[in-house]
C-alpha cells in the first residue's frame, strides 16, 4: 500500500514538474493569439477579412522584432458564426491556454462566447460585432474595434429620413441578434423623424424563397426597404423583386456590403444603400499598410480587415507598454491608453467600447464597387 | 378584378410553385417509406447535390460555347438527373442496404450520418460560399389594370409547375403501368412475399433510390434556376420541409406528397401574406399538426397494417 502511494506522489510531482516546465518552455518561444471567426459556413468571407487583417498584423510586428522580444503567433479558429460553435471554439481556445482573443465575427456568436472569456479572464477584441448587447454586461475583458449597431442605426435612420423621405417604408431583418438589433434601431430613428413604417417583419435564416414577402410589400406600396442582416438573405430578396417588379430602393446595414452580394443579386445590386464603417483602405497614413495588402495579393477594403489589424495591434502595443502578460492588466491599460491604429486614434470606454466610430453610407454598385454618399 | 384580388391571385402563384418544388422532393421521401419504412434523412442532401450538378454542368455548357437555350436545359436536365441518381444509389448501396432486416433505427442513424456526411463532403469540395447563377429564363407575364396591382406570372414559374405535373404523370404511369412499377406495389404491400414469389426486391428497392433522386434533381435543378443561389446547407431545410409535405400528405402516397407539398407552399405563402412572414412556419407546423390530430395517416394516406 505505502509503496503504491508513493509511487504515485512520485508520478504526481513528476507530472507537476513537467508541467512546470512546458509552461516555463512556452513562455519563450511565443505569445499565442487566438483568431476566432468564421472560416467556413455562409458569411466566410467576413471571416476571411477579419483574418486577413490580423494575420497582416502579427506578421508585421514578427517582423519588426516582435513583442518585448518573443513572436506572436495567430491560432485560428472556426465558429462557423453559430453560437453554438462559437462556445465550442471559446472553450478550445481556453483549453489551449490561450490568453488573448481577436474575435468573434458575429454577434450572435461573439455574445455567449465572452461569457466563457470574461470567466476565464481571457482578454477578447472583436473586430466585426456591432451589438450593443455584447458591452452592455459590465465585463471588463470584452472590447471591440468597431461601432455598434446603436450608431450605425440612426446614421442609416437619420440618412432615410433626411434624403430619402420614403412614404411607405418596409423595415425587415433575419431575426437574428444582429439584424433585429439594427432593424429596431432603424426603425426607431425614422419614426421618431415622422417616417412612416409600414411593415416591419422577420425573415428566417437560410430562407430561399421571399416572394409572398416581396408581393406584400408591393401590395402595401412600400417604396423603400431597410434590411437588418446579411448578405445571402439580401441578396435573394433583391433579385427576387426586380423579377416581381418590384422597384422599390433598398438599404441595409455593414453585414450586406460584401462583393457575394452582387455575385447573388447581380444587376438587382446596382444603386442598394449600405452603412459600413469609413473605407480605411483609402485614408492616407494606411497607405503604406494598403501596399504591403497590395503585395499579398490581398484586398484591404473590407470592412473587418482593418479593424482585424487594429485588434491585434492593441494587443501587441498593450503588452509592450506594461511589460505584463496578465490579460488583467491589459484590460485595465486599454481603457486609460489610447492606441495610433489604422482605423484612426482608438481610446475606449469603461464597458469596451470605442469611444468614437463612424459609419459611412455607401452607394453599391453591380459590379460590386462602391462610392460613398455625401449625405 | 379589384387589388385584393390580384394580389390573391399571385400570392396563390407564390405558393403554388414553393409547393410544386416541396412535392417534388417530398415524392423521394414518401417513395422510400411506402417501399421500406425507411425515412431517407439523406434525402434533403441527394436534392442539395441535384442543384450543385445543375449550376456546374450549366457553367460548363457556358464555358464551352452552348448557347441555345433548349439544348443546355436538355443536357443539363439529363446529366443531373444522371449523376444525382448515381449518387442516391450508392448511398443506398453503402449506407442503407447493408443494414436491411436488422432494426429500424439503425438505417435512420445512418440516414442522419449519410446526410452529414454529404453536407460536409460538398462543403468541403464546393467551399462553403453561396455559387450564384444568372438567371438564364427571365421575364414572364403581367396582368392587372393599369395603375392598379400587377399581377406577375413569371416562365420560370409557369415551368416549374408543368415540370412537376409532367413527372408525376411519368411516375404515376410509371408505377401502375409498369413490370417494375408493379413489382414495387408489391414490394410496398410485402417485401417477403414479394420476395418469395420471385420478385428481386433488392433490385425494386435501388430503383426506388434511383427515381427518388432522379425527382430530387429536377428539384434541384429548377431551383438552381429559378433561385439562382445554391450552397451546402440548402438541403436540410428544404428536406425538412418536404418531410413534412410527404407526411402531411399520407407518408408513402404519391398522390399525398403532391398534395403535401401544394398545401404548405400554399400555407406558408398565405401566412407571409395575410399575417406575418414571422409566422409562416408556426402556422405551417401547426397545419401539420392539426392534420395529424384529425387523420394520424396525413390527408391520403392508408392506415398502416403492422408488417411483421
Amino acid at each position: 500500500m505505502q509503496k503504491t502511494t508513493k509511487r504515485v506522489s512520485a508520478a504526481i510531482i513528476g507530472m507537476a514538474i513537467a508541467t512546470l516546465m512546458s509552461c516555463s518552455s512556452q513562455e519563450t518561444d511565443s505569445i499565442k493569439i487566438a483568431l476566432v471567426g468564421p472560416t467556413t459556413g455562409p458569411v466566410a468571407q467576413y471571416g476571411d477579412m477579419q483574418m486577413t487583417g490580423a494575420k497582416m498584423a502579427v506578421e508585421r510586428i514578427n517582423a519588426t522584432g516582435g513583442v518585448n522580444g518573443q513572436k506572436l503567433e495567430a491560432v485560428v479558429l472556426d465558429d462557423v458564426c453559430e453560437p453554438k460553435q462559437a462556445v465550442a471554439a471559446a472553450n478550445k481556445v481556453v483549453n489551449q491556454g490561450i490568453k488573448y482573443v481577436v474575435g468573434h465575427l458575429c454577434s450572435g456568436s461573439t455574445q455567449p462566447a465572452s461569457d466563457i472569456y470574461e470567466d476565464e479572464g481571457i482578454l477578447m477584441i472583436t473586430p466585426a460585432s456591432t451589438s450593443p448587447a455584447i458591452t452592455e454586461r459590465g465585463f471588463k475583458m470584452v472590447f471591440r474595434t468597431i461601432g455598434l449597431d446603436s450608431q450605425q442605426g440612426p446614421v442609416a435612420g437619420r440618412y432615410i429620413a433626411n434624403s430619402v423621405k420614403p412614404a411607405n417604408m418596409a423595415v425587415i431583418h433575419d431575426k437574428q441578434q444582429y439584424g433585429q438589433g439594427i432593424a429596431g434601431e432603424v426603425k426607431k430613428t425614422v419614426e421618431s423623424m415622422g417616417i412612416n413604417v409600414v411593415l416591419f417583419e422577420g425573415v428566417n435564416k437560410d430562407q430561399k424563397d421571399f416572394s409572398a414577402l416581396i408581393t406584400k410589400m408591393k401590395s402595401a406600396d412600400v417604396d423603400f426597404v431597410y434590411y437588418g442582416g446579411y448578405h445571402p438573405e439580401l441578396g435573394l430578396i433583391l433579385r427576387q423583386s426586380r423579377e416581381q417588379g418590384f422597384s422599390s430602393r433598398f438599404m441595409g446595414p455593414e453585414g450586406v456590403g460584401n462583393k457575394d452580394i452582387s455575385t447573388i443579386a447581380g444587376e438587382a445590386s446596382e444603386g442598394l444603400l449600405v452603412t459600413l464603417p469609413s473605407d480605411f483602405s483609402k485614408v492616407a497614413a494606411n497607405a503604406d499598410l494598403v501596399k504591403a495588402f497590395e503585395a499579398k495579393g490581398q484586398d484591404s477594403s473590407g470592412p473587418f480587415v482593418m479593424p482585424g489589424y487594429a485588434a491585434v495591434q492593441i494587443i501587441a502595443d498593450s503588452i509592450k507598454a506594461t511589460g505584463s502578460k496578465d490579460p488583467k492588466r491589459l484590460a485595465e491599460h486599454m481603457r486609460s491608453a489610447s492606441f495610433d491604429t489604422p482605423i484612426g486614434q482608438v481610446a475606449y470606454k469603461e464597458n469596451g467600447d470605442l469611444k468614437e466610430f463612424q459609419f459611412v453610407i455607401f452607394n453599391w454598385h453591380a459590379d460590386a464597387t462602391k462610392t460613398p454618399v455625401a449625405e | 378584378m379589384s387589388d385584393a384580388l390580384l394580389q390573391f391571385t399571385q400570392q396563390l402563384i407564390n405558393g403554388l410553385t414553393l409547393g410544386s418544388i416541396y412535392a417534388l422532393i417530398a415524392i423521394g421521401y414518401t417513395m422510400v417509406y411506402g417501399i421500406i419504412g425507411m425515412i431517407n434523412f439523406a434525402h434533403g442532401e441527394i436534392y442539395m447535390i441535384g442543384a450543385y450538378i445543375s449550376v456546374i454542368v450549366i457553367a460548363a455548357l457556358g464555358l464551352i460555347g452552348v448557347t441555345t437555350l433548349p439544348l443546355i436545359l436538355l443536357i443539363t436536365l439529363l446529366a443531373t438527373i444522371i449523376v444525382t441518381s448515381a449518387y442516391g444509389w450508392t448511398v443506398e448501396r453503402i449506407a442503407y442496404r447493408p443494414l436491411r432486416g436488422g432494426n429500424r433505427l439503425v438505417p435512420l442513424i445512418s440516414a442522419i450520418g449519410m446526410s452529414i456526411f454529404l453536407q460536409n463532403y460538398i462543403q468541403l469540395t464546393q467551399g462553403s460560399r453561396d455559387i450564384a447563377m444568372q438567371p438564364l429564363i427571365s421575364g414572364g407575364w403581367q396582368f392587372g389594370e393599369g395603375g392598379g396591382f400587377q399581377v406577375y406570372l413569371s416562365y420560370m414559374q409557369i415551368i416549374i409547375a408543368v415540370v412537376t405535373v409532367i413527372f408525376m404523370g411519368l411516375l404515376t404511369l410509371f408505377i401502375h403501368k409498369t413490370r417494375m412499377g408493379r413489382a414495387s406495389r408489391a414490394v410496398a404491400e410485402d417485401r417477403e412475399m414479394a420476395n418469395l414469389l420471385g420478385i428481386n426486391t433488392d433490385k425494386v428497392i435501388s430503383m426506388t433510390f434511383v427515381i427518388g433522386a432522379a425527382l430530387a434533381a429536377v428539384a434541384g435543378l429548377l431551383v438552381g434556376m429559378y433561385y439562382g443561389v445554391v450552397n451546402a446547407y440548402i438541403g436540410f431545410i428544404a428536406g425538412l420541409k418536404a418531410f413534412t409535405a410527404a407526411v402531411l400528405g399520407g407518408i408513402g402516397s404519391i398522390p399525398g406528397a403532391m398534395l403535401g407539398g401544394l398545401l404548405l407552399g400554399v400555407t406558408e405563402s398565405f401566412t407571409s401574406a395575410y399575417l406575418s412572414t414571422e409566422y409562416k412556419d408556426v402556422v405551417a407546423f401547426a397545419l401539420l399538426v392539426l392534420v395529424l390530430l384529425v387523420r394520424p395517416t396525413g390527408l391520403l394516406g392508408k392506415p398502416d397494417i403492422e408488417k411483421v
